[in-house]
């Protein structure tokens, strides 16, 4: 528990500024939904622009003009940077000690290996599980301030679910990427470099339908926010892969660590 | 059951070399020695005994049992790193009780007592301490848990030789307590004063493992001499003399052997000076390593 307790602290201050990030993009994103919704010529532009130009915004098929649509928007920006967040922090978490090279003083400890991996990914789970109430609550409080239709709180806390997952797949993918890579100081970079790559194929699926089965690449597209802006909640079956895939990531996390050579 | 113990423990990296065949044991309430020149592979032995990398083949084990497979034997052991490194937005005290909350004992007194030999500030952060400062934190961290095994890698590197001095005198009062010490080391002198047996590693692999007390009365000699007329090697061409040294009408050279040999050859040189003097174990030691080359 010391460690985990530990982590906690050290990734304090980091977690109030992504969270504050978090608030402020919130906060700028819902202001310009007056200029999205306002109707007349400005939701005539929205309608006219041609599909692959929706597709890259984000827009798709959405009706970007109803707060529900608008909020699917936002909310890809949302989910990038909490994805951001959890990968940067799994992959750090558990690189750090041998980046800072406190590794021959934690390891040196009677602790198993895999004592500090559980308290490591707990710790992080609880930094995610921050991060994902920040949202929901910044989200909750703004478009209520905005919306003057109908209500979509419940579809919020579907979409935040959702983004719970997404950041737990990319936490524990950056905290394998430490544990199986050889040397500490490139997994946070090579994991930044697979987000990105995962998001670039979620536009490129945007654009091509028949491209679909490249979002098996990308969590971004594991979750249809179209069917939950339609009322559709959640897929059950995918939730469930979606969350075999965050365990078996974090299960090899722990096989890896433990045959790890670390480099002191 | 020897408190350490290292059985065919070979380690590569890679292609490169590590440690090859090293056999130790070290007995309980010794003070053991571990002496070779940088890159020898000291670390690397220590670091495969901690658990901190796997053997390539041999095993290595602390009170009869090994660190990867059983991490809580090693809270009987205290370590200090060859260089110390610590969580740098951390203050000595936080650090400090951090490294105790492993132990699940209270040692808030020890923390105390050892920062005042020490002379250790330990509202400091960490960041802030010079080197010296910091090896100071990492030896105050390694006893405060009062181990039964303490393990140093290149200890005094970084201290000040009052702080030197205070160090062996803390590590002697553990010992004397009945705390089994392995001391890793290049400088001879440091380890001279404290061990009882010492190991010479070289190139990865133990060349030589003796009591320090045979290592000193093996019968080496340092003679230095200076004579009438120019003295040759060939004067003293005898088995067991090493690192001869002539400057003119003055010698000097390691001898090891039948001193009355020696006395002999002596006997046919006209001098005017001689001295017979115990080695120190460094010229033993560069002995050992000069001779190979």
């Amino acid at each position: 528990m010391n460690i985990f307790w530990r982590e906690l602290k050290a990734g304090r201050k980091g977690l109030i500024i992504w969270s504050v990030c978090m608030f402020l993009l919130i906060v700028s994103g819902m202001g310009k939904y007056t200029a999205y919704s306002s109707g007349g010529a400005g939701s005539e532009v929205f309608n006219q622009l041609p599909s692959p130009v929706k597709a890259l915004m984000g827009i798709g098929s959405l009706d970007v003009t109803v707060m529900s649509g608008y909020y699917a928007l936002l909310f890809l920006y949302v989910e990038l940077t909490a994805a951001i967040h959890a990968v940067l922090l799994g992959s750090s978490i558990i690189a750090k000690e041998e980046r800072d090279k406190t590794a021959e003083f934690l390891l040196a400890k009677p602790v198993s290996r895999t004592i500090i991996v559980t308290s490591k990914l707990l710790a992080a789970l609880v930094n995610i599980a921050v991060l994902n109430l920040v949202t929901l609550f910044s989200s909750l409080v703004m478009v209520a301030a905005y919306n003057k239709g109908t209500d979509i709180s419940a579809e919020i806390a579907l979409f935040l679910f959702s983004m719970f997952i997404v950041q737990l797949i990319f936490l524990t993918f950056g905290a394998l990427l430490s544990a199986w890579m050889r040397h500490p100081k490139s997994s946070g970079a090579a994991a930044a470099g697979v987000l990105i790559g995962s998001f670039v194929v979620s536009k490129i699926t945007d654009l091509n339908e028949r491209l679909a089965v490249l979002n098996v690449l990308s969590p971004f597209k594991y979750f249809s926010y179209n069917r939950i802006v339609a009322g559709g909640g959640l897929s059950l079956g995918i939730l469930i892969l979606a969350i075999l895939l965050a365990a078996g990531m974090a299960a090899l996390t722990y096989f890896f660590y433990g045959k790890r050579e670390l480099t002191l | 059951m020897s408190v350490i113990e290292l059985n065919h423990l070979t380690k590569h990296y890679g292609k490169s070399r590590g440690i090859t065949d090293v056999n130790l044991a070290v007995e309980e309430g010794e003070i053991f020695g571990f002496i070779g020149p940088n890159g020898a592979g000291k670390s690397t032995t220590i670091r495969t005994l901690l658990g901190l990398i796997y053997p390539t083949s041999g095993s290595a084990t602390v009170f009869g049992k090994s660190c990867t497979e059983h991490p809580k034997i090693r809270k009987e052991l205290g370590y200090l790193p060859s260089e110390v490194f610590y969580y740098d937005n951390m203050r000595v005290i936080d650090l400090l009780k951090y490294s105790a909350s492993f132990y699940k004992k209270d040692c808030t007194k020890r923390i105390r007592e050892l920062a005042e030999v020490m002379d250790l500030d330990l509202k400091k952060r960490i960041d802030d301490l010079s080197f010296g400062n910091k090896k100071k934190v990492g030896i105050v961290q390694g006893l405060l848990h009062e181990p039964k095994l303490i393990i140093l890698d290149e200890p005094t590197s970084g201290l000040d030789p009052l702080m030197q001095q205070k160090f062996f005198e803390l590590i002697a009062e553990e010992n004397r307590k009945g705390a089994t010490v392995f001391f890793s080391s290049h400088i001879l002198s440091e380890v001279q004063k404290m061990c009882s047996r010492v190991a010479f590693i070289k190139e990865g692999e133990i060349i030589k493992l003796e009591k320090m007390s045979t290592l000193q009365e093996n019968s080496y000699k340092r003679i230095s001499m200076e004579a009438a007329a120019a003295i040759r090697k060939a004067d003293f061409n005898l088995t067991g003399v090493s690192n001869f040294e002539a400057n003119g009408n003055a010698a000097k050279f390691i001898f090891k052997g039948n001193i009355n040999t020696m006395m002999k050859a002596l006997a046919a040189v006209e001098l005017r000076n001689l001295s017979v003097e115990e080695p120190d174990l460094e010229e033993i030691f560069m002995h050992y390593y000069v001779k190979e080359d």
